[in-house]
């Protein structure tokens, strides 16, 4: 017996490190890009995949791991990107309409001061710590009255999605402050540590690479953890987790509020990426992009949701580029998502369970042959 | 010896009907006691208020001194109450080596556990729970391809994993076979001593083989409470129980 758990612990770990080393392998992959890609217009696009991708694989946190289907993602994300270009379009300030000046969209709007939010992003350092705490922090409050009233299932996407149209309609309606429909354009470049992150170049995707991979093995880490093992527990039995005297709003507040956070950077590097932040970053639609990301990719696994992101928005962009899919794009990709979703209620990702399955199956009858024996002794 | 726990005056209803109407009850350390009735009696709801899962409308729960009426779920199961559902419910998704893991919950704190790397708890001392249970072959393998018993079985690990000092169990027999249901009693006597332990069954066989006192509700109430002897002579259960056949029966 103690042979058979060594054997199944060293499996255990086995597997542990097969799954870091893919990985890390498909980070490294990343980061090597622009090795092999020297444009930078196709640097710029795949960045913008790859802080997708990063939305995506937040969201798997939440929806795969915890149960908790967050509908209101692209709302983390949204701020993320105000807070951001805020900040940028505090450096234009000088240049478009004199040192002491205003955001040239709040001159047209005949605003003549600098309304109190916006004060603190004069400074980067805040800019940056807000776009990652304040979609956390709002979260966090959300996730407090969802999961302390015991909202579950199809009521919690209701109450995301429903928070982040009225947030989407505040930004909208607005316009003085929040530069309305046409969100915030006309951004300065970022500059940290002497870098120039401008958004056609191998800075930028850099930027975003490592971001991505930082905050994909944090996400790892969690999951990884005792309480990412408590969290698919309580996927699985939420009641049953709470008589083992887990405090089970507190697990699900608190990774709530991690995958907001995480949603922010990406929100953040998108201005980044994109030179402009718009209230359709913050839109039902994207949010609706982002669940289907992980579905295809498969929710249950990071990297599944990661590069579902990355593959459907990639050929999403390719076919609606190409003549030939003009008019038919979106039917390609709307059968695309059905066949996954009835096919492979996993996603991609389970594609490699299957695949791992296949290989093993000439063990397993004899083990289930001579086990079945093993339960006929005990019986008799 | 002072009592474990004491139900006093304990009365819910629900939309007018009183499932347990001023339930008195008082266990000791260490006592293993079954609590038995008719359908309808009130004792899952009884198990319910203790652990928290329904919130008591009148009198008071005191679990070692400690009022815990008014504390929420996961603060009961905190200060030792331990529950095993009538229905199995393991984590599907998770191993078995998973779902003990949950079960081992002497940190239940969310930044504790964050970080706490999952495969470092007692690995083997779950292991020894897993073998104890006759689970050990399937140690890796996913709870939702385990049979009704084992998933039973496994129920009961997730108990022992969680080592509560006052364990509740709803049916712990049902579906099982005779030989199990030996075993499973055979686990109860073990228990008993260290840790307090109610049972609400209906296989008076079971009772027998494990109980000292029995108590058995009717319409939300005590109705009596003694050894199995004393119980089986009672004219008041066995009228409850549809007169001749006593207990036995039922």
């Amino acid at each position: 017996m103690n042979r058979a758990n060594e054997k199944t612990s060293r499996w255990q770990t086995s597997r542990g490190t097969m799954q870091f080393m893919v990985y890390a392998a498909v980070c490294l992959a990343i980061l090597l890009l622009p090795l092999v890609v020297q444009d930078d217009f196709m640097l710029n696009r795949i960045a913008r995949y790859l802080v997708l991708a990063m939305v995506a694989m937040a969201l798997s946190l939440s929806w795969g791991y915890a149960g908790i289907l967050n509908l209101g993602q692209a709302m983390s994300f949204g701020i993320g990107s105000y807070c951001m270009a805020m900040a940028l379009k505090l450096r234009t300030v000088p240049v478009h309409t004199g040192s002491d000046g205003l955001p040239d969209f709040m001159v047209w709007n005949n605003v003549t001061q600098l309304p109190w939010f916006w004060e603190p992003f004069w400074s980067l350092p805040f800019a940056i710590l807000a776009g990652i705490l304040l979609p956390a922090l709002a979260a966090a409050l959300l996730g407090w009255f969802i999961f302390r009233g015991r909202v579950t299932g199809v009521f919690v996407a209701i109450i995301t999605l429903a928070t982040m149209i009225v947030l989407n309609l505040v930004i909208i309606d607005q316009q003085q402050y929040t530069g309305g429909f046409n969100g915030i354009t006309d951004l300065a470049q970022l500059e940290l540590f002497g870098v120039t992150f401008d958004a056609y170049s191998s800075s930028t995707y850099y930027l975003v690479a490592i971001s991505l991979t930082l905050s994909l093995f944090f996400a790892l880490a969690i999951t990884r953890s005792k309480a990412g093992l408590i969290l698919q527990a309580i996927r699985d039995q939420e009641q049953r987790v709470r008589f083992f005297g887990y405090d089970v709003a507190l697990f699900k507040t608190t990774i709530f509020a991690i995958s907001a956070a995480i949603a922010g950077l990406a929100g953040m590097l998108y201005t980044i990426v994109m030179e402009f932040a718009s209230p359709t970053f913050l839109s039902v639609q994207l949010s609706l992009s982002i669940v289907i990301w992980c579905a295809v990719g498969g929710r249950q696994s990071l990297l599944g949701a990661m590069l579902g992101a990355i593959l459907v928005a990639g050929v999403q962009g390719a076919l609606s580029e190409s003549e030939t899919f003009l008019d038919t794009w979106t039917l390609i990709m709307g059968g695309l998502f059905v066949l996954i979703v009835l096919f492979l209620p996993n996603g991609l990702a389970s594609l490699i369970d299957l695949g791992r399955r296949r290989v093993r199956t000439p063990k397993s009858p004899d083990n289930r042959v001579a086990h079945s024996a093993e339960l006929k002794e005990d019986r008799t | 010896m002072t009592a474990h726990l004491n139900l006093v005056d304990v009365g819910v209803s629900f939309n007018g009907f009183k499932a347990v109407n001023g339930l008195t009850l008082s266990v000791n350390q260490g006592e293993l006691r079954c609590l038995i009735g008719p359908n309808g009696a009130g004792k899952t709801t009884a198990l319910d208020l203790i652990c928290g899962k329904t919130a008591a409308m009148s009198g008071s729960i005191i679990y070692r001194g400690q009022d815990i009426t008014a504390l929420e779920d996961y603060q009961i199961a905190r200060v030792g109450v331990g529950r095993k559902f009538q229905i199995p419910s393991v984590f599907k998704q998770l191993t078995v080596r998973e779902n003990l893991e949950v079960a081992y919950c002497k940190h239940t704190g969310v930044f504790s556990n964050l970080m706490q790397w999952s495969r470092s708890s007692d690995s083997g001392g779950l292991a020894h729970l897993a073998e104890f249970v006759g689970l050990a072959d399937h140690f890796d393998e996913p709870a939702d391809h385990l049979s009704h018993g084992q998933t039973q079985w496994l129920e009961i690990a997730l108990l022992l994993a969680q080592d509560a000092d006052l364990i509740l169990l709803d049916e712990p027999t049902a579906g099982m076979t005779a030989q199990e249901t030996h075993k499973t009693a055979d686990i109860c006597q073990r228990l008993k001593g260290k840790h307090t332990i109610i049972v609400v069954e209906h296989d008076m066989g079971f009772v027998k083989e494990i109980g000292d006192i029995i108590s058995v509700m009717h319409q939300g109430r005590l109705l009596a409470e003694g050894t199995v002897a004393e119980i089986e002579a009672d004219p008041k259960v066995r009228q409850v129980y549809l007169g001749s056949a006593g207990i036995s029966g039922a």
